[in-house]
């Protein structure tokens, strides 16, 4: 299925994820279509219309492209884990095994909503939702980081310090050949004040207003788990408030929804440890620099021609954002 | 010259024209892109942003006795002192030399940027 214009691979594909959800669901159910909804240079994601004993069952069916970050079935197995531990996700409903001819992909459940962050920030359909994102957001992400490491044990996640992953981050940085000063001061910044405790909790790592689908009374699913990772609880937190996820909404730090206090007091209240606002800021500095090393890898991806594309040389400019953020952040202390 | 039009009137009419264009889904997103590019092209045609990095940047390059450096050799030198501690986040000046070069650049690259907004804003009191 690489590409829905090979008419023969599409067919083939619908049959094959038909006999892998029958024998997942002991029921008979039938693939009608599959649909190409967007393709990074990583991951390709689909929409399924299935029938279950000849019910629709709208499905998405996520498969990986390249041999890049984690593994989709160990991403299926961790999302599945975390609805286990009342975080909500799309229920997952199958995971290829190799014999299932689809590559490294799994089956998850359609959930209703917008996944457009730009639609539920602004819409007036939403607004009942804005206001009750904060604290779902903030119960949702003391759920993850209270799953057990026991039960994440098989999965191999990556983790370290923080100390560690700062200069894993820097490291990128320099790889890129690249010489923004606004980088090298926040890195010089951000580094002085991170710990070197080992991780101690499951980080979501990427829980952010894009990777959300939200429907008319809130959070309906957490998205995208292929970055999780062992770190610290404020990672997180840190990383929900980095302005380029505000999507223009900088009055509301967390998201482009909500404020920092009633985030952490909701975390907190849902069994979360203490939150150190200092310490999460650090996180926020450390996140925009994050969001900055995305940006310069995918220009870079056009640059070298890796990937040629339009999109990734105009995010290229959006360096100068992301070092007006970091100048910000150091001077007035939050955006 | 008329009858003689420049770079940026140019790349005003590629412009132009990728507005028109009745496109669906992806196409009509990467033409948007497409267009907000040429809009960075223009700016930057008529706005010069090196100029004022290199003014708001040469005071912090400890002086080396070369004269008229470009803007990436500033950048270069600053990011190389930033690693080796020389200059850091406590280095009197530093952080307003780097939002004056940022400023010219984000002034291309995003006007409409809600952090550029709110430096404008901020600006008088600076």
């Amino acid at each position: 299925m690489h590409g829905t214009d090979d008419a023969d691979s599409g067919t083939g594909d619908a049959a094959r994820l038909g006999a892998l959800l029958s024998r997942a669901v002991r029921a008979a159910v039938a693939v009608e279509s599959v649909t190409a909804l967007s393709g990074g240079a990583s991951s390709a994601t689909f929409a399924v219309d299935a029938a279950r004993d000849g019910a629709p069952w709208p499905l998405i069916f996520q498969r990986g492209e390249g041999s890049v970050g984690m593994p989709k079935r160990v991403q299926a197995e961790l999302q599945r884990i975390a609805g286990g531990h009342g975080v909500p996700v799309a229920p997952v409903v199958a995971i290829a095994s190799p014999g299932d001819g689809l590559g490294d992909g799994f089956v998850m459940a359609r959930v209703d909503g917008e996944t457009l962050a730009p639609r539920w920030l602004r819409g007036d359909d939403f607004a009942a939702a804005r206001a009750a994102m904060t604290a779902q957001c903030g119960t949702a992400l003391a759920r993850i980081h209270a799953i057990p490491l026991a039960a994440v044990a098989g999965l191999a996640l990556t983790g370290g310090t923080a100390r560690e992953q700062c200069a894993a981050l820097f490291a990128l940085y320099r790889g890129f050949g690249v010489d923004e000063p606004a980088f090298d001061l926040a890195f010089a910044w951000v580094a002085a004040r991170l710990g070197d405790h080992p991780a101690r909790v499951v980080c979501h790592g990427d829980f952010r207003s894009g990777n959300l689908i939200v429907d008319a009374v809130g959070l309906a699913a957490v998205l995208d788990w292929e970055l999780a990772h062992l770190g610290d609880h404020h990672a997180d937190l840190g990383w929900l408030c980095v302005n380029a996820w505000r999507f223009g909404q900088w009055q509301h730090p967390v998201g482009g929804f909500g404020d920092r206090a009633a985030l952490y007091a909701a975390y907190e209240a849902a069994g979360g440890a203490a939150v150190d606002p200092r310490q999460a800021h650090v996180w926020e500095v450390y996140g925009t620099l994050r969001w900055g090393m995305s940006c310069l890898q995918l220009a870079d991806d056009h640059l070298s021609g890796r990937v040629r594309s339009v999109e990734r040389a105009a995010i290229g400019r959006r360096v100068s954002e992301v070092a007006a953020d970091l100048l910000w952040l150091l001077e007035y202390g939050s955006i | 010259m008329a009858g003689h039009p420049d770079a940026a009137a140019l790349v005003a009419a590629v412009r132009d024209f990728l507005g028109g264009l009745k496109l669906d889904g992806r196409d009509a997103f990467h033409a948007k892109v497409a267009g907000n590019v040429l809009a960075i092209v223009e700016r930057e045609l008529v706005a010069r942003p090196d100029a004022a990095a290199a003014a708001a940047l040469a005071p912090i390059v400890p002086d080396d006795g070369k004269e008229e450096e470009d803007v990436p050799s500033l950048r270069t030198q600053i990011c190389t002192a930033l690693r080796d501690g020389s200059l850091g986040p406590a280095t009197p000046g530093l952080l307003d030399a780097l939002v004056a070069a940022n400023l010219a650049a984000l002034a291309v690259d995003n006007p409409r940027y809600s952090t550029f907004l709110r430096r404008a804003a901020a600006a008088p009191q600076r």
